[in-house]
């Protein structure tokens, strides 16, 4: 049956918090296990919610997201294995860690850059010494 | 009913009159040594080979004329043979400009399907400029430089940040509070996901986390769902058993840059 309940602007604004956070928090693959672990991701109400909040997709809401990383884990939350496999807490650990290595991705590319570019200056012949006129 | 056919006729009545000749030449021939049998045959057979020969004239008439309307029909077939090639001449362009036609209507439809799609997801440089500079100065997409292990900083709310948030503090709020009027299974549902390992601190006061507040004032409400979400949604599950491997935590599909 349709709970087909009016909510105030208000509530609508307290809900648009709610699942704001919420949905962010799946970004946290600690926080997936937890709920894994206690059989919510076996709730077909859960499950439809999760499809409910792939809202956060659109561009009119994607731009309040802090934590972008959700996105990614609420797409891979729609598949049935995928949530199967958030059970094991060595699933949820490696997830964690890639999550964490990919995080660091461009900071490293960053730093590599630098050294590239420290090295590449360090190379360079030296500047010729003062007084000397004679041509190279 | 099947009439006699002119050729037939005509042959017939040259029969007749072949006959009725041979007849007349032989009583002549008779007619020299010898009196008449019978009085009067010769004229009866006159009159037959006149009546014959009257009846021959009118049957080649007959003749002539249906060759001419013969003549007619073939010429009238012929027109229609032409009329006919026209037709299908006709028809094959018809078919060929509908086919031409049908694929350029078909070409436009996807085109205005693709701009209406680019229409959708056009969004102004700034505002994506904005989002980029907000994401990456929280550090939320890219780590800070200075992070080593040991660093709580995640790309993730901490258990910290989910605690300060308002699902954090929900368990305090009486259901019948703000949330009096939403949907009974709504409530308990983000009740449950405010979860037990939030609980435990919640009387510590700690700051709004960023990731929380939205600018309120822009008016933005979420998408309104008027069912209690234990129905089936419309449309297929995500029971993609194809995607399997790409789901798999040991695919090496995943990102990761080990170095």
């Amino acid at each position: 049956a349709m709970a087909g309940v009016m909510e105030t602007e208000e509530q609508a604004r307290h809900r648009f918090q709610l699942e704001l956070e919420f949905v962010q928090c799946l970004a946290n693959p600690n926080y997936l296990n937890f709920l894994a672990q206690r059989g919510y991701l076996r709730e077909k109400p859960f499950v439809n919610y999760l499809k409910y909040l792939l809202y956060w997709k659109e561009p009119e809401y994607a731009k309040f997201l802090k934590y972008p990383h959700c996105l990614h884990m609420l797409e891979l939350l729609q598949y049935e294995h995928f949530r199967k496999e958030l059970v094991n807490a060595q699933c949820a650990k490696f997830i964690d860690e890639q999550q964490i290595l990919h995080w660091q991705h461009y900071s490293r590319k960053r730093t590599r850059l630098q050294q590239a570019l420290v090295e590449q200056q360090q190379q360079q012949p030296q500047a010729p010494s003062h007084g000397n006129t004679t041509s190279k | 009913m099947a009439r006699k056919p002119t050729k037939d006729k005509l042959l017939s009545t040259l029969d007749d009159i072949e006959v009725l000749s041979r007849e007349l030449i032989e009583m002549l021939a008779l007619s020299r040594t010898q009196k008449l049998p019978q009085p009067g045959e010769d004229t009866d057979i006159l009159e037959l080979l006149v009546q014959r020969d009257r009846e021959f004239q009118e049957l080649m008439q007959t003749a002539l004329e249906q060759g001419r309307v013969q003549q007619e029909m073939q010429a009238l077939e012929k027109e229609v043979e032409k009329r006919d090639s026209d037709i299908q001449q006709l028809q094959k362009q018809l078919k060929e400009a509908e086919h031409i036609l049908a694929t350029a209507v078909y070409q436009a439809k996807e085109k205005l399907k693709s701009i209406e799609k680019a229409r959708k997801g056009s969004i102004s440089s700034e505002e994506i400029i904005k989002y980029a500079h907000r994401i990456s100065a929280s550090n939320a997409v890219c780590a800070p430089l200075n992070w080593v292990p040991g660093d709580p900083r995640r790309p993730y709310p901490t258990d910290l940040e989910m605690r300060s948030g308002i699902l954090g503090n929900m368990s305090n709020m009486p259901t019948n509070g703000v949330n009096g009027h939403l949907p009974g299974d709504y409530v308990s549902l983000m009740f449950i996901f405010a979860n037990v390992f939030l609980l435990s601190l919640l009387d510590i006061l700690t700051p709004q986390y960023p990731w929380q507040s939205a600018d309120v004032s822009m008016g933005i409400l979420p998408p309104h769902h008027g069912n209690d979400f234990g129905l089936e949604p419309p449309g297929h599950n995500k029971e993609n058993e194809d995607d399997v491997e790409a789901m798999s935590t040991d695919s090496s599909s995943s990102s990761s840059d080990s170095d």
